[in-house]
């Protein structure tokens, strides 16, 4: 795809920070030197292979592991019920009951509950012959009628997946903000659509998970090398299960190739392979699958949105919605029930909807497990959102941008506090939506609509998704699902160091997969300390063993650029501050008068008196003799630094609070062309306007919104996830599921406006998951090419074959949807359109 | 690639190849290796020996036979077809629709042969070769036989090959005078496997106004590459008018069952059999009146 970039809004800068300029970790990259986890291993390490599920919902009756471990170069087999016995505990619940009653262990216990649910994991001498042992592995299924619909499995008639939980719904919880009954009352119009579905799919990164663990049996250390995303998350849930203490672990990554949240889902994994390589005595190395990938890594969350009902004036005020969720969460609760609360960080989108009531349910069925997945569970509420104002728009005869540039928090409504209590930083969303029409040449595409009009077999549809990426989580809103939990804020921690001959070393608890961490952490630093981002080594990825990390360490729900770099701004200024006081002893100077330039400090004014960063580091490390004691425990040249954002304990009981701290704002435009004839849909013309504050490196920006559009344009017409009725993936493979490639993805022209947050370090706001707004400006787009009385585009995915029945729908057939228009505040004749 | 055990062999030449599969049904040609690699990768079908064909020199290149057709050896990539001036001359759309089977990779390495004898009915070839009356040239170690390309496809991943038997070559005779060929593909996204597809050729009379031959061949409505002798037979003596063609290949696909899946349903489908097999006729139609043997637009 092509590239086309609006100049950059903002003034030049003298500043590393602020440039655009490649990335650091690109040459090894794309030279093949990158250290990926499968390019990893540990001395007398075994290869694992899961044994998975072929049914969807089954009781194990038994398991034989005989055949497997007579064959030559097996290690070991570990099955469910021996894994059990193992553990301490069942993994830690988020939810409280009944969810908490629906526990996981690291395999499948008693029963399986999801195709490709794993019931026990052979280690052997070789990939290959671990493969084949796995198919050895006998075991007897006695099946289970399986739960596949997400709404009906909260019926009480349903079969359940976990009888000790007596129920299917893992969480339930009404989100009622302002007064929507009156709203309803007082509106001029009411529009009720029946059923809006977002469906699943999944990011695929490109490298699929992976991990090499060795539970040493006479240290009670266990080292696990993986590509695990969110690595302190996993030690606390595995933690206490495996009964290994938080000094025990060892967790690092290295290169990881893409995650996208869905890395978050794999610990049941990682504790899987610490317990059989507990048992075998010997290390576990296992790099999954793709087929195993897209059956048991994690999917997105699907929910289905019912009975939603928006109260409307005649000018196009929107004054809230109301609607039922049903998140489906499939067989276990990796990481849910959080979805239920991490959408409302953004109730009212990007609009100034004041009363929201959400009546949410999440239920468990039999299928894959769902986790993070770019633009986590916002994304679905937001699609909700976007497709209410385009509905509201086609249905009341309304123009699209006119609906949403009156209901859009206006620029002057900055900080802008949601119904919930949530802080909108800043933004310009009127600005970004009149940018992102212009790349895109409405005007142009109107006017070409209008030439076509009708009977040429082609359509043009224009459409707008407007979003916002919620950054920098407030971990205190886990409370809103469960009271009991332990968490509130976030943080991060990095450590800026000055080495033996004067080099600076960055580093910190997060993973990057593709963000570009190691360039723009070099160029905060190096404005900080004087040098150049060529100067800073970033250490790649996570390790324990650093020190550089917090709870919520992790690359995850946006927020590097906030989190991160506010820590190695941070400790760079801590670093920064020894170095000068170095240097002023050195220098015989006060510190005031120090200025670092060039990798050497030196006194302002006066070029004789100067000494290069070697030197200091040469007093510290290896010629401290004489040195002051204060300055010798002031200046270890070693700074660690933790970000902490402002956060409160967001109210349990009013479901408020503050639940993110920054708040990027995405608009896209789409143009598309429908072929009548077969449902096709090509993207003529795209554009992307983002606004994610003050930009580090608007490169490593520019990428992100490239790939989350990708992803989201695939998603809306190529990718999606489906089960049949006995809980079968139906695209089990890239055979069936088709990932967006550069073939698919149109050109993208980049616009952006920088609207600085006041409420982070350096003006900055998390962006990169995006707020799946491809998802949303497609439907829309689809929803213009349809027309006025057309269909309703109800569903998030629409291939070939339902785009084909939205255009030949029959006359007359339901739309699901209904405008109710009252006159005087007295309800009027429902005139259902 | 987590094969399991199988044994791999490189025999030095044709007879060597066709001996070892003559002696070990459970012997399979390797050639490019994109389709057979995966399948054993799936473990949808085990093999135990691999006989790599792939550097036999009696398999390779593309010549022009006397009467002006091409032999194109079975050991051809998608990439050759794409780039052989032969074949764009004479068979313009052949390379065309090698030029669009996935992406750049997989056609440096991909074979005509091995897209045809897998016989999967996702296959982008095997509709075009019966649509240019294609003859499959097979050898055994006891002899050798020619099939038509109609007759070659008989099922799911099954074809006219007996055990031991060898797919060496393909002919392609020359296409009449003002003669075109068209190919149109339903597929969910650029490089994916198409949902329906259909393949044509016709010729056109003197006057560029009446057709007087065609072929009609649709894929993945069936299991293998179908010709509709009732859309023939409506199009010869038919006007070449879109009307013409359109009322022609209305009745496209009645009575099949294509597949239903996640990707549409089989009504869809046969309902983009007729849409896909129309855009193959007007193509060809087209290409005909452009006097180079199908080289209008279209391809994947």
């Amino acid at each position: 795809m092509t590239i086309t970039s609006a100049p950059v809004t903002g003034e030049a800068t003298k500043t590393w920070s602020g440039r655009s300029m490649p990335r650091k970790e690109d040459g090894r990259l794309v030279q093949g030197q990158g250290a990926f986890v499968d390019d990893g291993g540990m001395h007398g390490q075994g290869y694992a292979w899961f044994v998975r599920s072929p049914y969807a919902h089954a009781r194990i009756v038994s398991i034989d592991c005989g055949p497997a471990l007579a064959m030559e170069g097996v290690y070991a087999v570990l099955t469910g019920e021996e894994a059990k016995a193992m553990c301490e505990a069942p993994f830690f619940a988020i939810a409280p009951p009944p969810g908490s009653l629906m526990q996981e262990w690291p395999l499948a216990v008693g029963k399986v509950r999801y195709q490709g649910d794993a019931v026990a994991v052979v280690l052997a001498d070789t990939r290959e012959t671990a493969r084949d042992a796995a198919e050895r592995v006998v075991v007897d299924y006695e099946p289970l009628p399986a739960v596949t619909d997400g709404v009906a499995a909260a019926e009480p008639t349903t079969p359940l997946l976990y009888d000790e939980a007596g129920t299917n719904v893992a969480w339930h919880g009404v989100y009622d903000y302002g007064d929507v009954d009156w709203a309803l009352e007082n509106a001029d119009h009411v529009v009720k659509l029946d059923r809006l579905h977002f469906h699943r799919f999944t990011s695929s990164p490109l490298e699929c998970n992976g991990a090499v663990v060795n539970f040493n049996r006479g240290t009670g250390v266990v080292d696990v090398l993986s590509n695990y995303q969110m690595p302190m998350f996993a030690a606390m849930v595995v933690g206490p299960t495996i009964g290994v203490p938080m000094n025990k672990f060892n967790f690092v990554t290295k290169d990881i190739g893409g995650a996208f949240g869905i890395k978050i889902g794999f610990y049941p994994q990682i504790a899987a392979l610490a317990l059989l390589s507990k048992k075998a005595g010997r290390p576990a190395k296992w790099t999954e699958f793709r087929t195993e990938h897209m059956l048991s890594a994690g999917h997105g969350n699907e929910r289905t949105f019912l009975d939603i009902e928006v109260p409307v004036m005649s000018d196009g005020t929107i004054l809230g919605l109301k609607a039922r969720a049903f998140d489906d969460a499939g067989a276990y609760l990796h990481y849910e029930p959080l979805g239920a609360v991490i959408w409302s960080q953004v109730v009212p989108g990007c609009y100034k909807l004041k009363h929201v009531r959400v009546d949410y349910t999440e239920v468990v069925t039999n299928k894959c497990p769902v986790v993070p997945n770019r633009g986590y569970s916002r994304m679905q509420h937001l699609w909700l959102v976007e497709r209410i104002v385009d509905v509201v728009a086609h249905e009341l005869g309304l123009d699209a941008v006119e609906v949403r540039k009156r209901n859009y928090v206006q620029p002057e409504d900055y900080p802008y506090e949601t119904p919930n209590g949530c802080i909108y930083d800043s933004g310009d969303l009127p600005r970004s939506l009149d940018l992102a029409l212009e790349l895109a040449h409405v005007d142009e595409w109107r006017a070409r609509q209008r030439e076509l009009g009708t009977g040429s077999g082609r359509r043009i549809g224009i459409g707008i998704g407007s979003t916002l990426d919620s950054g920098t989580n407030n971990f205190g809103q886990s409370r809103i699902i469960n009271p009991e939990l332990p968490f509130s804020g976030n943080g991060e921690a990095a450590f800026a160091k000055l080495d033996l001959f004067g080099e600076i070393n960055v580093n910190l608890g997060t993973t990057p997969q593709g963000q570009g961490h190691e360039t723009t952490a070099a160029q905060v630093a190096a404005d900080i300390l004087g040098v150049t981002p060529e100067d800073v080594t970033v250490s790649t990825g996570f390790n324990q063993a650093n020190n550089s990390y917090v709870g919520f360490s992790g690359t995850y729900a946006s927020q590097f650029a906030v989190s991160g770099l506010g820590a190695v701004m941070g400790a760079a200024q801590k670093l920064r501050h020894q170095i000068v006081k170095l240097a002023a002893f050195a220098l015989q100077a006060e510190e005031e008068e120090i200025e670092l330039e060039g990798g050497t400090a030196r006194v302002r004014g006066d070029e004789e008196r100067a000494i290069p960063f070697i030197g200091l580091a040469n007093m510290v490390y290896t010629n401290n003799a004489g040195l002051p004691a204060s300055l010798l425990s002031e200046c270890d040249l070693n700074a660690r630094y933790v970000y902490v954002p402002p956060f409160e304990v967001p109210d349990t009981v009013a479901k408020t609070g503050n639940l993110t701290l920054t708040y990027a704002s995405q608009v896209h435009v789409c143009v598309i062309e429908v072929d009548e004839e077969t449902g096709e849909v090509k993207v003529l013309e795209y554009a992307a306007v983002d606004d994610c504050g003050k930009r580090i490196n608007p490169l490593v920006v520019e990428g992100q919104v490239h790939g989350a559009t990708g992803l989201g344009i695939a998603a809306s017409l190529y990718e999606s996830l489906d089960y049949d009725e006995s809980g079968q993936l139906q695209e089990p493979s890239f055979y069936e599921y088709h990932v967006g490639t550069a073939m698919d993805i149109p050109d993208v022209a980049c616009g952006d406006i920088e609207s600085p947050s006041p409420f982070t370090p350096n003006g900055a706001k998390g962006m990169g998951e995006g707020g799946g707004a491809p998802l949303h400006a497609v439907c829309a787009a689809l929803q213009d090419a349809l027309g006025g009385g057309g269909a309703v585009v109800s569903e998030s995915h629409n291939h070939w074959a339902r785009v084909y029945e939205l255009v030949h729908r029959e006359p007359g057939a339901p739309r699901g949807v209904e405008v109710i228009t009252r006159s005087g505040g007295l309800a009027n004749d429902a005139a259902s359109l | 690639m987590l094969l399991e055990q199988v044994e791999y062999v490189r025999p030095q030449s044709l007879d060597e190849a066709l001996e070892i599969l003559a002696n070990d049904d459970g012997a399979a040609p390797l050639a490019g290796g994109q389709s057979l690699t995966n399948v054993l990768k799936n473990r949808v079908a085990s093999v135990d020996v691999l006989v790599d064909i792939s550097a036999l020199g009696d398999l390779a290149g593309i010549t022009r036979t006397a009467d002006g057709g091409l032999s194109i050896g079975a050991c051809v990539t998608y990439d050759e077809l794409d780039r052989s001036a032969e074949v764009r001359q004479s068979h313009w759309m052949l390379g065309e629709v090698a030029a669009h089977i996935e992406d750049q990779q997989i056609r440096n390495k991909g074979t005509i042969g091995g897209n045809c004898c897998l016989s999967d009915p996702t296959n982008n070839l095997p509709p075009i070769l019966v649509a240019l009356d294609a003859v499959m040239e097979l050898r055994s170690r006891s002899g050798r036989r020619s099939v038509e390309a109609a007759d070659f496809f008989k099922g799911y991943f099954a074809t006219a090959l007996e055990p031991g038997e060898l797919l060496v070559s393909i002919t392609v005779p020359q296409m009449p005078e003002r003669s075109g060929a068209g190919y149109a593909s339903l597929a969910v996204g650029a490089d994916a496997k198409a949902m329906v597809r259909a393949a044509a050729r016709v010729t056109l009379d003197r006057d560029h106004a009446t057709i007087v031959d065609s072929r009609v061949v649709l894929a993945r409505v069936a299991h293998v590459p179908t010709r509709d002798a009732e859309a023939e037979a409506r199009l010869n003596g038919a006007d070449a008018t879109d009307d013409a063609v359109r009322a022609a290949c209305a009745g496209v696909a009645d009575g099949m069952q294509p597949i239903t899946d996640v990707h549409g349903s089989s009504e869809y489908r046969r309902q983009m059999a007729k849409v896909m097999a129309r855009r193959a006729v007007d193509q060809a139609i087209a290409a005909a009146r452009g006097g180079r043997n199908g080289s209008s637009a279209g391809g994947n």
